[in-house]
C-alpha cells in the first residue's frame, strides 16, 4: 500500500520572496497515521499543508499524496481533490448560509457538475452530511446560520464539512489555535477519532507541544521551513521541543526565515 | 500646540468672514422678512381646505411616478451590473476600476433634476426623460454599491470549496452568491426608495409623474388643489419609508 504522503527534497518560496518558506523537506506518512506538525508561527506549517492540498504552484522536489504525484505547475485533477480534506484555520465557512448547507458544500466535489450547480443533493449526500454533523455533535445546529455560532461551534462545522467530503487524508491547519484548552482537547479528540474511525490519515499543525503529544502518533518539528526532527511521540524529548522554540524567543518578531 | 491654536484662529476667521461676505452680497432686508409672515399666512389660507376633487389626478400622477421609479431602477440595475464589475478592485486592474470609479463619482455629482431637464430637452416632455434621468443618476450610486458587494466577498470559503473539488460554477453558486445576494438586494431596495422619492418632483421640470400636478396647480394659483397633491406626496414618502424599514430588516 502506498504511503498517504511522500515528500522528497521539497523546497518552496512564496512568489516575490527570496527566502524559502520550505527548504529541502523530506517526509513519509504511512496510511492511517496521525501526525502533528509542531513549530512556532511562521515556521512553514501552513505552507506545507496548503501545498499537500494542491493549492501552491512553483515548488521544487517530488511530492505524492494518496499515491498520485502532485504537479508543481498545475492544480490536481478535480476528481482527486475530495480525497484530501482540509480544515482551515479561520474555518472558511459561508457565514450567511446554514450549517447544513455549509456541510453539504463538502459534498460538491463528489456530485455531478449539474447537481453541484443546482445544489440538489442526493439522499446519499444528505445522509453523509447529517452523519458528519452527528459525529461532530452539532446535529441540532443544522438549520442555524453560521454567523450565529460561537468559535467552537464553527470549528465543528468546518470539521463536519471536511468529513462530509469523505477524505482519505485529513489536513488541519491549527485547528485549535483559537480555542481554550478544554475545547481544544475536545476538538482534537473529535478530529483524530473521526480520522481513525474512517481509516483516514490525519495531519494537523499546532504550536502547542502538549496537544501534539496527546493526539499524534508521530511529531514532526518544523522550524525555519526545515524539518528539525521527525520522531514517534514516545521518543520526543523535552529538549527537542525547547530547541524548536528557542530560536523564536531569541529573535522576537523577526521570524525564523531570517535566521536560516 | 501653538500650531493648533493658530489653526483654530484661522478657521474661525474664515467662517466669520464667509458669513459676513454672504450677508453683504445678498439682498437680505428686514422689511421683506417682516412682511413675509402675513404673506405665508395668506398662502396657507388659500391652501385650506385642500381640494379633494383632484383624487383622480393624484392616482394618475402617483401611478406614473411609481412607473418611472420602477423602470428607472430597472435601467440602473442593468447598467450597474457590468459597471459594478468594472469598478471592483478584485475583478479588474487598478487603472480600469479607478477610471470607472471616477466616472461614477461624476455621475453622482450631477443632480437628478439637472439630468431630467437635459433629458426633457433631448427626448421631449413626459415620463420617458424621467425614466432615463433616474436610470442614469441612480447608476452612479448603485454601481459603486455593487462593486463594494463584490469586493466584500470573503475569499476563504471560495478556496475551501475549490479544495473540496467544487467547480467554478458550483463555487459561484454556493460560496460567492450567498455572500453577495443579500447585500445586492438590500442596496437595490435602498436605491429604489431614493428613486421613488426623487422622482416625485421630476414633473416640476416636465419629466413626468405627480410633480407635474404640483407645478401646474401652483402656476395657476389653485393652491387648494396643490395642497392635496402635496399631502399625497407626503403620505407616499412616509409609506415608502415604512415599507423599506420592514424590508431592510429582512436582509440584515
Amino acid at each position: 500500500m502506498s504511503p498517504a504522503v511522500q515528500i522528497d527534497d521539497l523546497s518552496f518560496a512564496h512568489p516575490g520572496s527570496d527566502l524559502p518558506a520550505l527548504e529541502r523537506i523530506s517526509l513519509l506518512v504511512p496510511t492511517g497515521e496521525s501526525v502533528a506538525l509542531l513549530g512556532p508561527s511562521g515556521a512553514g506549517k501552513t505552507t506545507l499543508l496548503a501545498l499537500l492540498d494542491g493549492r501552491l504552484r512553483g515548488w521544487q522536489g517530488r511530492t505524492s499524496v494518496l499515491g498520485a504525484s502532485l504537479d508543481p505547475d498545475r492544480p490536481p485533477l478535480r476528481a482527486r481533490r475530495p480525497d484530501t480534506g482540509f480544515v482551515f484555520q479561520e474555518f472558511a465557512l459561508v457565514e450567511r448560509s446554514t450549517v447544513l448547507r455549509n456541510v453539504l458544500n463538502g459534498r460538491l466535489g463528489r456530485m455531478s457538475p449539474l447537481r453541484a450547480l443546482m445544489g440538489s443533493s442526493t439522499s446519499h449526500d444528505l445522509e453523509t452530511a447529517l452523519a458528519a454533523l452527528a459525529d461532530c455533535g452539532i446535529a441540532d445546529l443544522a438549520e442555524r446560520r453560521v454567523d450565529s455560532l460561537s468559535g467552537g461551534q464553527r470549528q465543528r462545522v468546518a470539521i463536519a464539512r471536511c468529513l462530509a467530503q469523505e477524505p482519505r487524508l485529513i489536513l488541519a491547519d491549527e485547528p485549535v489555535s483559537s480555542l481554550d484548552p478544554a475545547r481544544a482537547a475536545e476538538i482534537l479528540t473529535l478530529l483524530t477519532g473521526a480520522a481513525r474511525a474512517r481509516g483516514a490519515t490525519a495531519m494537523f499543525s499546532s504550536h502547542q507541544p502538549d496537544l501534539a503529544r496527546r493526539f499524534a502518533q508521530r511529531i514532526v518539528g518544523i522550524s525555519g521551513g526545515r524539518v528539525v526532527f521527525d520522531v514517534p511521540t514516545s521518543d520526543l524529548s523535552e529538549e527537542a521541543t525547547a530547541n524548536l522554540y528557542r530560536d523564536t524567543e531569541r529573535m522576537p518578531g523577526v521570524g525564523l526565515r531570517a535566521v536560516s | 500646540m501653538r500650531f493648533r491654536g493658530f489653526g483654530g484662529f484661522a478657521a474661525s476667521t474664515l467662517v466669520a468672514g464667509a458669513i459676513l461676505w454672504s450677508f453683504m452680497t445678498t439682498d437680505v432686508e428686514f422689511s421683506r422678512l417682516l412682511s413675509a409672515g402675513p404673506r405665508i399666512a395668506e398662502f396657507l389660507g388659500r391652501m385650506f381646505p385642500p381640494d379633494p376633487t383632484v383624487m383622480r389626478e393624484i392616482m394618475k400622477g402617483g401611478a406614473e411616478t411609481l412607473r418611472i421609479a420602477i423602470l428607472g431602477s430597472l435601467g440602473a440595475v442593468v447598467l450597474s451590473a457590468p459597471l459594478g464589475i468594472l469598478a471592483s478592485e478584485t475583478m479588474v486592474s487598478p487603472p480600469l476600476y479607478r477610471t470607472v470609479r471616477t466616472l461614477l463619482a461624476f455621475i453622482r455629482a450631477i443632480p437628478l433634476i439637472l439630468v431630467a431637464m437635459l433629458m426633457v430637452g433631448a427626448v421631449g416632455l413626459g415620463p420617458l426623460p424621467g425614466i432615463i434621468a433616474v436610470a442614469f443618476h441612480a447608476t452612479g450610486m448603485l454601481a459603486k454599491f455593487y462593486a463594494e458587494a463584490i469586493d466584500g466577498v470573503s475569499r476563504a470559503p471560495i478556496a475551501a470549496l475549490e479544495s473540496a473539488g467544487a467547480g467554478p460554477l458550483a463555487r459561484l453558486r454556493h460560496a460567492i452568491w450567498p455572500q453577495m445576494a443579500p447585500v445586492i438586494a438590500r442596496d437595490t431596495i435602498f436605491r429604489f426608495e431614493l428613486n421613488l422619492r426623487e422622482s416625485l418632483i421630476l414633473g416640476i421640470v416636465g419629466a413626468g409623474g405627480i410633480g407635474f400636478y404640483i407645478q401646474t396647480y401652483v402656476r395657476s394659483f389653485q393652491y387648494d388643489k396643490a395642497a392635496s397633491v402635496t399631502l399625497a406626496v407626503i403620505v407616499m414618502v412616509v409609506a415608502i419609508e415604512a415599507i423599506n424599514v420592514a424590508l431592510r430588516r429582512r436582509f440584515a
